[in-house]
């Protein structure tokens, strides 16, 4: 039965001899406080050259100077505005409607604004699922703060002013335009339909002007193959929400695939209703999250995800394309027949970064006839084009380039050559580079024009041809800094701004009379654009054949990957990405090779837990043909395939941000051709490396039953009690359930609001877009890898990742190994390949809940809303509760983490703390901190229904993460009001609650992960 | 407690040794009436009938001590019919002057109220002497006024430029004659290319005046009647020389407490030194030892409560001339308060809504705060802002520089508090928590703004149910299940420790 499965989230905790894990089982600190040391010698304490009577001296003199040094009150400043904005009440929050459209994140959003201060990105529901967040959507306003941003124009690295800038610009432009040299606009995708007008109006005025796209996580081949077929350079736009069967070969599309945003319409085909769920199959090489959330995934090697989809095609199409056997060959068979029997509702889609694979995946598409691959509104978002860069930089490098202008790219270090880029640099007579920090291209050009953020400027945003987007400045410009536009516009000498001329061509091209208004009010407008596709015939045998003639096996491949958090590395000098664990590996402030343990093995590369509980791992040296990366940390990821090596992109930053945000490896250099599958060679190396991995920390004190999931088939076909049944007590010699038994009387809660939030375990992808949300709404400070080595980080909220096998106890008593190494032993196989569930957890808001018994103080208590509450000005940290936690989710402030320059991170400068949520305190140290369930936003809620007279919406009540979530999946809101969605949701029948045997009742409760793993 | 340091060690030390010497103090009362107090009850008790001043239903009552004696005024205050019954002289003058009507008896009232309250008419009412001052004018500059006031104050000033110019003795630059003409139409009096008239346009850049066709020239005449008019500069006394007044009997009770307080003390010293009573030491001993304790747990407990906390503020802005005399509503300048959690600090460009057309102060001035110290204070807005107060014009590229405020009402950062929810909510007054504002010349902190304070009100303060849909589901429920009717704040979960600490 699969909820009797064995769950583990470190291949630590399945080694039968594993004292460290046992401990752990027992204590939450591995390390006990050193009393022993001081005090255990009796002869140094007598020795001691302070008395007894000396330190009671002591301890009184403090006392007493630091009870008087109390005595004096701050004088405080009050200091109104001189002419206050009409619009603005000081304390209350302005939102408007904006978009993040900067290569690496693509949303229509709500900016929160509180006295003229951005602190807050909420998704803006009008703009369907491009309104949903995600991390790094998420984390951008705090780069809006970022102290390393550059504060004006540079010339040589000096600052210089806007004027000179301009005149010199203006001058040599001029001078080339005559002479006829080539003027090169070198940028990354930003989907803005005004921008690529300027671009092109600019090109008109200086005659001999190429303007090239470049992504540093490029889909180029995708949109190769898509303008081959169809004559127009965009990418196919998937309807998951119709899906009946998703398979993937090796496309991360819950991750940054094709510029991410289908999580939404993931999730909406993913709610196990009986009987329509869809079927999701991934074949990949990584552990991704798309693997993580798939009902079957199969580990190959980079190569082998090709032939896989040569033999996919083979298989449904009837064709016979060469290819060669791999070892998802017999499960190829099946996903055929499953794919022609869904027929228009399957979809096969590949990341594979190649032309052929991606007009092959498009071909299968079409001869499934599959509805969810949507022709109709193709996506615009990503256009970066491979050949273009290359060329370009042959181009410079043969000194044929007259002026380079980079803007919103930072090729310097995202491009695979970037040294010989970097010497080529040196040939561009004119070189300005666009950027908001002094970072690695900046660095190398003759001038930087300082940019403003997003949040800071205007723009637009076209997703899909009619899908229409604005973007507006929430603030006035924090530095001197100007528009990259508005600069193109000064130097072709329009006279207009930026604004005038976006006004200008939404009212001529967009609009279509339609308000402008209106238009920047919602943030989005649908227009009745259309991108008219015209259908090209392809031969597909020679693609296949192409494709096989490129594709290089080797003992080791390499599979370059990006991470939900850091991206292509732009927003590396956040410290809420950089502090956000990686939903599969659980590790922080990192990048590393994931390999399988069976090569680990092979080559002698080793994880081990140290005796705090923190990770260490081996190191080796990676060699893509020449290229070396030396000292790479290993990390034994299981599900990665035998004989391939993921790495992350995007880290290795090193210039234009702070030091401690300077970790990892730049991999970009790998990243040869801009194909993320390489053949390479690892060298095991002298050293360890320390992580600051998560995994093994807040032991649920061996309770390891805490997740639950099942098949669908069960799920339909079985009665709840087989698949979700509640723990049983004996009560008055009668079995009851667990939620019946109860020690305690009963608070009364019917009176007003009580809220509960429902986590849905079977859409919850893991994408942690709640956890930075979390981070904005809370003030949760960041501690830095250090103090996440040794289990204090202070995220309010976990989403903890579990894999899991079929081996059970129950399975193992069977087969007669049960509690042999041979059943530990049998549990450690699948693990090459384990099913993965996550489970977000925070503070579970229990009824009867166990901190507030054990508090001495009373700091925590309970309330009438349900909401567990915590003061903190209360608490004397005897950390009695976090003991006592049965969910470990408490978080103890072991240092100040604000003001302290041992935590030099957004709290320490007064450019970071602007993003502070004013209504939340800033918690001192030696004090317990929990969710609140967002209180503040539960209580302005109540508030403004107050104030209105009237009932509170159900829609209002939202706390940070359920408003963050982009799959639905996090519900907040009142279950005292019956016709709330969380209330109707609280009797469905995979409801449950953490832990119910414990008797806590929480607030907070499950719905079970369904896997749809039901025979074809 | 006037200080820039809100309470200084040495504050507390004192509070501390005082503390003691109070103790031993307690019930020693002080002999002289307490005229505040006075005030009070005389507000609360006499002045539906009488006077300080002027005779109403009866008799004007300053300084009516210098006319009766104080066990005569006891007797009579408590129970004058009693008083007459005993044949008293006086007491029957009085009935008979007041036409048999017998004034109310006030047993309620205690020998000390009563003594508070002859204190209270003792003290010389100064608001008399500037009343009279305006009565002899002239009827037709009154009428003028008026006049003035309905028709041309807005755009006028006696002795400023405001829209148009200033017009004190206007008479002696014009002829009456024309000015008749100009005023009822002053458009068609530059039609007839009447130089004056066009020179006025055009100084005022072509801004045509309004015709008032509808003033007769009579009318006319008492406005320029009323320019001519000179007012005469009101002399007041010193405001302050009530609250002079008012303090020293309290110094006096301090000082007593003091040197009754030392007297025990050394009458302590010297049972230790001299007495040979076992007992007694033991006594004194134990007395000491809680006089100290309560002292000392009294002294600590007022540790960050800055209650009369009073800082000296840039701009000394008087509430009671705002608020007090002038009757401006709390919110007009304090507007976040019914939507935010704070009550905002005007900007500046609320001032100027009064302040463009109120240059200089004219009301009731003291001894240290004359017409030129307040006229100073307002030059402070115009310094801040960039007010060309001669033109009436902003002045162009000004560099603006906001008030730096001192904040009164300092609530620890921890617990978080709402105006609206009080204001706008509840209903509650802002007087509840901020005090008499009204009648603070300089604010104050009334309050102690503790948590203690917070919670009492929580307990007893009902919430208002009736009329706010947000309660209507809660009532309903709260009065099926419970059959109650009326909730407390505390008993709506006030008192959670949440729902002020996040």
């Amino acid at each position: 039965m699969a909820s009797n499965k064995k769950y583990w989230r470190s291949v630590e905790e399945l080694k039968s001899d594993n004292s460290l894990v046992e401990h752990l089982g027992q204590k939450e600190f591995l390390e006990e406080i050193p009393t022993e040391t001081f005090l255990g010698a009796k002869e140094n304490l007598s020795n001691s050259s302070t008395s007894r009577r000396d330190f009671l001296k002591y301890v009184g003199f403090t006392t007493v100077a630091a009870s008087l040094a109390a005595c004096e009150g701050p004088v405080l400043k009050t200091i109104p505005y001189v002419v206050k904005p009409e619009n603005i009440i000081p304390g209350v929050a302005n939102f408007y409607a904006s978009s993040m459209s900067d290569g690496d994140g693509f949303a229509n959003i709500l900016v929160k604004v509180r006295e003229g201060r951005p602190i807050k990105i909420e998704p803006n529901k009008m703009a369907g699922n491009w309104g949903a967040s995600s991390a790094r959507v998420q984390a951008s306003v705090l780069s809006l703060y970022d102290n390393n941003r550059l504060r004006g124009p540079l010339a040589d690295g000096k600052e210089t002013d806007w004027s000179s800038l301009d005149k010199k610009a203006i001058d040599t432009l001029n001078t080339l335009k005559a002479n006829n040299e080539k003027i090169v606009v070198l940028s990354g995708s930003t989907a803005s339909p005004t921008s690529k007008k300027v671009i092109a109006e600019f090109a008109q005025s200086f005659g001999n002007v190429q303007h090239v796209v470049y992504d540093a996580l490029s889909e180029s081949p995708a949109l190769d193959a898509f303008e081959t077929m169809y004559g127009q350079r965009a990418l196919p736009n998937y309807k998951f929400e119709n899906a009946k069967l998703i398979v993937s070969i090796g496309a991360d599309f819950l991750g940054d695939w094709q510029g991410g945003q289908y999580s939404a319409a993931y999730a909406k085909g993913r709610i196990p209703v009986k009987g329509n769920m869809s079927k999701h199959l991934q074949i990949e090489s990584n552990l991704s999250l798309s693997g993580a959330n798939a009902d079957l995934r199969i580990p190959v090697k980079p190569s082998e995800q090709i032939f896989a989809l040569i033999n996919l095609y083979n298989a449904v199409t009837g064709s016979n394309f060469a290819s060669k056997p791999t070892p998802a060959d017999a499960a190829i068979k099946k996903i055929a027949i499953q794919l022609k029997k869904a027929g228009s509702q399957a979809v096969v889609i590949t990341g594979i970064q190649n032309k052929e694979a991606q007009i092959l995946a498009n071909a299968l598409n079409e001869a499934l006839q599959s509805e969810v691959y949507d022709l109709t509104a193709p996506r615009l978002i990503k256009a970066g084009n491979d050949v273009a860069v290359k060329n370009l930089v042959d181009e410079m490098a043969a000194g044929k380039i007259g002026a380079l202008l980079i803007y919103n790219a930072n090729p310097s270090y995202s491009l695979p050559n970037a040294s010989v880029f970097n010497e080529a640099l040196k040939k561009v007579k004119f070189l300005v580079c666009f950027s908001m920090s002094d970072d690695e291209t900046a660095q190398k050009s003759q001038f930087v024009a300082a940019t403003p953020h997003y949040l800071e400027s205007w723009g637009d945003t076209q997703f899909q041809a009619a899908k229409f987007g604005l973007m507006q400045p929430t603030i006035n410009p924090l530095f001197n800094t100007r528009q990259f536009e508005e600069s193109l516009l000064t130097w072709m000498g329009q006279n207009k701004t930026y604004y005038q001329a976006l006004r200008d061509y939404w009212t001529t091209s967009i609009l279509n009379g339609s308000s402008w208004n209106q238009a920047l009010h919602d943030g989005v407008f649908n227009g009745n654009n259309e991108l008219k596709l015209t259908k090209n015939s392809i031969d597909v045998a020679t693609s296949a054949a192409a494709l096989l003639s490129q594709t290089k096996s080797g003992d080791f491949e390499l599979n370059l990957y990006a991470k939900i958090s850091m991206g292509d590395g732009k927003q590396a000098n956040n410290p809420w990405l950089q502090e956000l664990p990686d939903p599969i590996t659980r590790t922080s402030w990192d990048n590393y090779i994931t390999i399988s343990a069976a090569d680990a093995k092979k080559l002698g590369l080793e994880n081990f837990n140290v005796s705090n509980g923190a990770l260490n791992g081996s190191k080796v040296n990676l060699k893509v043909k020449e290229v070396v990366l030396n000292e790479v940390p290993v990390y034994i990821q299981p599900g990665q395939a035998n004989g391939s090596i993921g790495l992350a992109l995007g880290y290795g930053r090193s210039a234009g941000m702070q030091t401690e945000m300077m970790t990892g490896l730049n991999a970009f250099a790998l990243l040869q051709d801009f194909n993320p599958f390489q053949t390479v060679s690892v060298e095991k190396v002298a050293g360890i490396h320390e992580f600051a991995c998560v995994q093994l920390q807040h032991t649920i004190m061996g309770r390891d039953e805490i997740i639950k999931e099942t098949t669908l088939d069960d799920f339909i076909n079985k009665p709840k009690n087989e698949w979700n049944k509640t723990p049983e007590f004996s009560l008055n010699h009668e079995e009851v359930s667990a939620e019946r038994v109860d020690l305690w009387e009963k608070f009364d809660d019917t009176v007003g609001p009580h809220f509960n939030l429902s986590i849905d375990l079977a859409t919850c992808t893991g994408c942690a877009a709640c956890i930075v949300a979390c981070h904005a709404e809370n003030n949760v400070p960041v501690v830095g890898k250090r103090e996440i080595r040794v289990s204090r980080d202070m995220h309010w909220l976990r989403i903890d990742r579990y894999y899991t096998s079929d081996m059970t106890n129950e399975k193992a008593k069977e087969e007669g190994i049960f509690g042999t190494g041979e059943m530990f032993n049998t549990m450690t196989i699948p693990s090459e390949n384990p099913q993965v569930a996550f489970q977000p957890v925070m503070c579970q808001h229990c009824n009867h809940a166990p901190c507030e018994t054990v508090c001495p103080v009373a700091a925590t208590s309970h309330s009438r809303q349900g909401q567990n509450h915590m003061a903190y000005n209360r608490c004397i940290g005897t950390r009695y509760c976090a003991n006592n936690c049965p969910y470990k989710v408490r978080r103890f402030n072991w240092f100040k983490y604000a003001n302290n320059n041992e935590f030099d991170f957004n709290m320490n400068n007064d450019l970071g703390k602007m993003v502070l949520n004013p209504d939340v305190v800033v918690r001192s140290r030696g004090v317990m901190e929990k969710c609140t369930m967002c209180l503040q936003k539960t209580q302005l809620s109540i508030l403004t229904a107050k104030k209105e007279g009237r009932p509170v919406k159900d829609e209002e009540f939202q706390t940070a993460c359920s408003s963050a979530c982009p799959t639905g999946a996090m519900v907040f809101g009142d279950v005292n009001d019956k016709q709330s969605e969380v209330a109707l949701i609280t009797e469905d029948e995979r409801a449950f609650h953490l832990l119910a045997e414990v008797g806590t009742k929480p607030n907070v409760f499950y719905h079970l992960k369904v896997r749809n793993t039901e025979a074809s | 407690m006037k200080s820039v340091i809100k309470h200084s060690l040495f504050n507390k030390l004192t509070t501390l040794s005082f503390a003691l010497i109070f103790l031993i103090n307690i019930g020693v009362s002080a002999q002289n009436g307490d005229p505040v107090k006075g005030k009070e009850l005389f507000n609360a008790n006499c002045a539906a009938c009488h006077k300080l001043d002027a005779k109403l239903i009866g008799p004007a009552l300053a300084n009516v001590a210098d006319r009766r004696s104080n066990k005569w005024l006891k007797a009579w205050i408590k129970d004058n019919n009693a008083l007459r019954a005993t044949g008293d002289a006086d007491a029957k003058a009085i009935f008979e002057e007041f036409n048999g009507m017998p004034m109310m008896t006030f047993p309620q009232l205690s020998e000390k109220d009563i003594d508070d309250l002859i204190a209270y008419t003792s003290v010389k009412p100064q608001e008399a002497v500037a009343s009279t001052t305006a009565a002899a004018v002239d009827p037709r500059v009154a009428e003028g006024k008026q006049l003035f006031q309905a028709n041309c104050a807005a755009c006028h000033k006696l002795e400023a430029k405001l829209i148009g110019p200033a017009l004190a003795h206007v008479a002696d630059r014009r002829s009456k004659e024309w000015l008749h003409a100009w005023i009822k139409d002053n458009n068609a009096l530059r039609a007839t290319g009447d130089a004056d008239a066009k020179a006025i346009f055009e100084q005022f850049n072509g801004m045509p005046m309004m015709a008032f066709p509808q003033l007769s020239t009579d009318d006319i005449d008492k406005i320029i009647a009323y320019t001519s008019y000179d007012e005469p500069k009101a002399v007041v006394a010193p405001l302050n020389a009530e609250a002079s007044n008012i303090a020293k009997p309290k110094t006096s009770t301090t000082w007593m407490s003091v040197i009754i307080g030392l007297v025990l003390l050394s009458f302590i010293v010297w049972i230790y030194l001299k007495s040979n009573n076992g007992f007694l030491k033991i006594v004194a001993t134990i007395f000491l030892l809680f006089g100290v304790a309560y002292a000392g747990f009294a002294a600590l407990f007022e540790v960050g409560i800055d209650t009369d906390y009073q800082p000296i503020q840039p701009i000394q802005f008087s509430h009671k001339i705002h608020a007090g005399d002038n009757k401006i509503d709390c919110q007009y300048c304090h507007s976040s308060a019914k939507h935010s959690k704070t009550s905002g600090i005007p900007s500046l460009n609320v001032c100027m809504n009064c302040h463009k057309s109120i240059a200089e102060y004219n009301g009731p001035v003291t001894s240290d705060k004359d017409k030129a110290f307040y006229d100073g204070e307002i030059q402070k807005i115009y310094d801040a802002i960039g007010w060309d107060k001669a033109n009436l014009v902003y002045k162009a590229n000004y560099e603006q520089v906001p008030v730096k405020w001192v904040l009164v009402h300092n609530l620890a950062d921890f617990a978080y508090f709402n105006h609206s929810q009080h204001v706008t909510v509840a209903g509650i007054t802002c007087q509840t928590c901020h005090g008499p504002v009204q009648e603070m010349e300089e604010v104050k902190q009334f309050t102690k703004l503790t948590m203690g304070w917070c919670i009492t009100c929580h307990k007893t303060t009902e919430v208002k149910l009736e009329g706010n849909g947000y309660y209507n589901a809660i009532h309903d429920q709260l009065s099926k299940k419970y059959g109650i009717q009326k909730v407390t704040e505390a008993q709506m979960g006030g008192l959670e420790c949440g729902k002020c600490h996040y």
